[in-house]
This record gives structure tokens, C-alpha cells and sequence, in this order.
């Protein structure tokens, strides 16, 4: 079946959202601000996951593995330790990040990685709004990803391959009971750390924590991020993925737009 | 002595666990395609088993002639691989470049080095009825004995064949044939269907050969047909608008 576009999903959910909100005779809900101040207002959080609908296989009941195709419930234009709530920068990284959303509003979108079809970064890349599909062989977690057909190779072995800085780094893992524990290092610096404009440091290291939760129908992936350069602490935050097995990836072709179209400065299907 | 056979026997269970959760892992009813390939010999130019050009009808010919002589000239723009679009079916499959075949029951995955590119292929499964066109398709497979059959339909009109610049419609329809020789190699018998582009269905025969374990494949991003993870130029020389 033809999947609608999530990102025409996300529009009109908003637009359901703020028709509910006239007819209740309710404002719309106040935006997230950096500080208070309307020109560092942030992109409000959308939710384009769903659970599976009716009728779709279960989920797969071993909790040792995280298989199949997953789609994240929540998108996080800002990826703090609360929603809404920035990285702990360093003053020199804050100041970039208010600068970057004082352009967005501006209606000036920073020439990131992403907007030159590079890949988004880890760990940006986990909050894409499209699916993701995990697969599980001897000795390698796969993680192949709608958004720009990025592949996560996630070596199951304990010393990092250090084949130079990328866009995505060095990822490696193991398992601690049924939570996949991956250590990811060597990202370059082209990317930021989500949507608004966080950045880091070469010096960045993640570590995501994966694990099945309400019987397999969701994964958890609970995220902690260091950077000694442009970090005051290192920081967690949790991502929830339904699982979703009636997704069926499509070809995602940056160069051509052709999932995506901007209008009026936010992106939406085509 | 108990505590010794004791041991002795967890190890030997635990040494069995290990062995199944392998074996679950893989797909012990099928050859092993595991692994990472790249083509035996680069291909330039598709040819019919028997080494002859393609069966071309004759606007399709017209259209090859001016590829190749676009080509001889070093323009190379009818080939959407100069600007880091995917090269489509079966071109993908001729780039000399790594391959990673991650195998499962239900599912077999193709990773390819070139630009992320990755192909899904379901097992046992229908092509979607209601599915948008994509360079690289839809796949579907099934195992015929010893040999993963893949079917591959609904590619756009806007790859060609091969690095040559061989011609394809929207009608294109390929058949791949994978089975493992008996020295090891892989060996992929390419079905090309297109009867608005060719008088005949035809095939071809491309070998790849395994890469010693613990290759790793490179993350490769492609910007005007150079390797960002070889040379990458400083972002900020795009500009920033407000800055």
C-alpha cells in the first residue's frame, strides 16, 4: 500500500490540533521558547508516529532482540534532557544555537549537512519522522533508515574500528541483558545534534540504549550525549519507536526532494 | 570430578546456545550469502551471454549511439550516477564497488558502498499493488533451490542499464538468478525485460568475489560525483545566508 506522506500526516494533525483549539475557544498552545523571547521561538514537538494499526502482526515476543521496522512516535526539534529545554551548551555553543533559531524565524534555515543531502548525524538520524528497519546478524546490528538512506552498522565487538571521522561515526555494541548498549564515536563536525541547530564538538560521544518495552510493541532508546568542547554535562533523553511492521520503506532521493517540498519555511509532503 | 562435569557441561550448553543463536541468526535452510562482495571484473558495458550487444530496437540503438559518443567526449551527464542519483537496476549491481548481503529467512538485504544505496528484497512475498515508481524498484524474491531468485519491477525511466549508458523504459523488468559457485564466488544471472527497449528478453552474467572477514565498508556520501569521505570540502564554502 501506498504510505501517505508523514510529513502531510504532521500538517494536518496540527491543523485538527488548532481547530480543536478555536472551537474549545482555547489559544493555541503558547510556543516553546529558547528564552523568553519570541524571536527564539522553537519548533513545537510533533508526533507523526502511530501505533500499528488493527490487524498487524504482534510484535516479536523476545525481548533479546530488536528486529523488524520501527517508527519513531515523537519528533524533537530540539533534543534536550526535557522537552523543550536546550543541550546543556557551552556559552560559545548556545550563542550558535539561539543565532541559528533567530534565523529560522527569520525564515533563513541554516545550510546544514542535511539540507546538502549529506547524512543528518548521530544522533539527529534516530529522530527522523520516517521509518527505520533493524536487522540483527552474527556479530552486526544493521539500522537502514528511510530518511536519506542512511545504514547504521552497529559492530558487535568491543574496540571501535577508528576508519576516520563521518558524518554517522563509529558505532559499536553489546548486549546487557535484553538492552543493546552502543557506543558511538567519530563523528565529524558538519552535522548538528538535532533540528534547531545544537552543534558538537569531533570530541562528541553517544551512547544509546535500546530496549523493547509493553511487550515488544515499542522500542526504547534512552541516549546520552558527551562533549567535553561544547557540553557543560553530559545529558540523557529518551526516544520512543512503535513497531510497525506493516511499513514498507520507500526510496528516499534528497537530490530530487522527492519526499519533502518547503512551503512557507516548513517542510511538508508533496 | 561433579563440579568439573558440571562445568564442563555448562560450557558445552552454553557452546550449544551459541551455535543456535548463530544458526537462528542466519538461514541454515539456505546457502550462505553472507557477507561482502564486489564485482570479479568492473563492467563498462553490458553484454548478452554469448558477449554480443543487446538486442537495442532501433530508437533505443539511436539513443546508445549518442551515449556513447556523449561518453567518448567525457560528458557522462546521461547517467544520473554523476549526480549522486541512484544508478538503478541493474546498474547497481555492475559498480565495482563493495556489496553487503545481509541474509535472513524472510528477507534478504543488498547495502551497497555506492553513495548508501540499500535494496530490500522480501521473501515470498507480492510486489505492492499500489507502489510509486523508484530508480532502484521493488524486489521481491524466493529461493529456487540452491539459487535467490529476484524480481524487480516499478523503476523509473531515468537510469540507464549500465556505465555505458544502455537504455531502459519504465516497462523494465529484471530477473536476477544468485548462487554461489564452486569456487566461492557469487555468481548473479541478469534478466533484462523491457519490450519497449529491446526485441527480446536478454542475459547477463556477473561474478563477485567475497571480501576477507572483518571488511568494513566506508561511509560514503556523494556530492557531484566526489567521495566526501575521501575529500570533504569545508561546508562554510556554500555560505550562509545571514551570516
Amino acid at each position: 500500500m501506498k504510505r501517505e506522506s508523514i510529513w502531510r500526516a504532521l500538517a494536518a494533525m496540527a491543523a485538527t490540533q488548532l481547530a480543536a483549539a478555536a472551537m474549545a475557544q482555547t489559544p493555541p498552545p503558547k510556543p516553546l521558547m529558547l528564552h523568553d523571547d519570541p524571536a527564539l521561538a522553537l519548533t513545537n514537538i510533533s508526533h507523526p508516529g502511530r501505533p500499528a494499526p488493527e490487524g498487524t502482526a504482534p510484535p516479536n515476543p523476545n525481548m533479546h532482540s530488536i528486529e523488524g521496522r520501527w517508527w519513531t512516535s515523537e519528533f524533537k526539534p530540539l533534543l534536550g534532557p526535557a522537552p523543550g529545554v536546550p543541550p546543556p551548551l557551552k556559552p560559545a555553543a548556545m550563542a550558535k544555537l539561539e543565532q541559528s533559531v533567530r534565523n529560522k524565524n527569520k525564515g533563513i534555515p541554516e545550510a546544514d549537512a542535511s539540507t546538502q543531502c549529506f547524512p543528518h548525524g548521530t544522533p539527529r538520524v534516530m529522530e527522523s519522522p520516517y521509518p527505520l528497519e533493524i536487522v540483527e546478524t552474527p556479530g552486526q546490528v544493521t539500522i537502514l533508515m528511510e530518511t536519506q538512506h542512511n545504514i547504521r552498522r552497529i559492530y558487535l565487538q568491543d574496540h571501535h574500528n577508528k576508519m576516520g571521522e563521518s558524518f554517522l561515526g563509529d558505532s559499536i555494541g553489546h548486549w546487557e541483558g535484553d538492552t543493546l548498549v552502543v557506543d558511538t564515536i567519530g563523528m565529524n563536525t558538519r552535522t548538528f545534534i538535532d533540528d534547531e541547530g545544537s552543534t558538537h564538538s569531533n570530541k562528541q560521544h553517544v551512547v544509546e540504549r535500546f530496549r523493547k518495552i509493553d511487550g515488544g510493541s515499542k522500542l526504547e532508546v534512552t541516549n546520552t550525549i558527551e562533549d567535553p568542547d561544547t557540553l557543560e554535562h553530559p545529558y540523557s533523553y529518551k526516544t520512543v519507536y512503535y513497531w510497525r511492521p506493516d511499513m514498507r520503506t520507500q526510496e528516499y532521493v534528497c537530490e530530487e526532494n522527492n519526499r519533502n517540498t518547503v512551503i512557507n519555511g516548513i517542510t511538508t509532503a508533496k | 570430578m561433579r563440579t568439573a562435569a558440571s562445568r564442563l557441561a555448562a560450557l558445552a550448553a552454553a557452546a550449544l546456545m551459541m551455535v543456535g543463536g548463530v544458526a537462528a541468526a542466519q538461514d541454515p535452510a539456505h546457502p550462505n550469502l553472507m557477507g561482502i562482495w564486489k564485482v570479479t571484473r568492473p563492467v563498462t558495458a553490458a553484454k548478452t551471454i554469448d558477449g554480443r550487444i543487446p538486442p537495442l530496437l532501433p530508437p533505443a540503438r539511436a539513443v546508445y549511439a549518442k551515449h556513447l559518443a556523449m561518453a567518448a567526449k567525457g560528458d557522462r551527464s546521461f547517467d544520473g550516477v554523476s549526480d549522486c542519483l541512484p544508478p538503478g537496476m541493474p546498474h547497481i549491481q555492475l559498480i565495482a564497488k563493495p556489496i553487503e548481503i545481509l541474509q535472513k529467512p524472510t528477507a534478504i538485504f543488498f547495502n551497497y558502498q555506492e553513495n548508501r544505496l540499500p535494496r530490500r528484497v522480501y521473501l515470498n512475498e507480492q510486489h505492492p499493488a499500489d507502489w510509486d515508481v523508484s530508480y532502484l524498484g521493488d524486489s521481491v524474491g524466493h529461493w529456487d533451490d540452491d539459487t535467490l531468485v529476484v524480481d524487480t519491477t516499478t523503476m523509473n525511466d531515468r537510469s540507464v542499464l549500465d556505465p555505458s549508458g544502455l537504455p531502459h523504459s519504465d516497462k523494465l523488468h529484471v530477473v536476477e538468478r544468485f548462487r554461489l559457485t564452486k569456487a566461492g564466488r557469487l555468481e548473479n544471472r541478469i534478466t533484462v525485460d523491457d519490450p519497449k527497449t529491446y526485441a527480446r528478453p536478454w542475459t547477463m552474467v556477473v561474478r563477485y568475489d567475497r571480501m576477507p572477514a572483518g571488511y568494513r565498508l566506508q561511509e560514503e556520501v556523494c556530492r557531484a560525483g566526489a567521495l566526501e569521505s575521501e575529500a570533504p570540502p569545508p561546508l562554510a564554502a556554500k555560505g550562509k545566508p545571514g551570516h
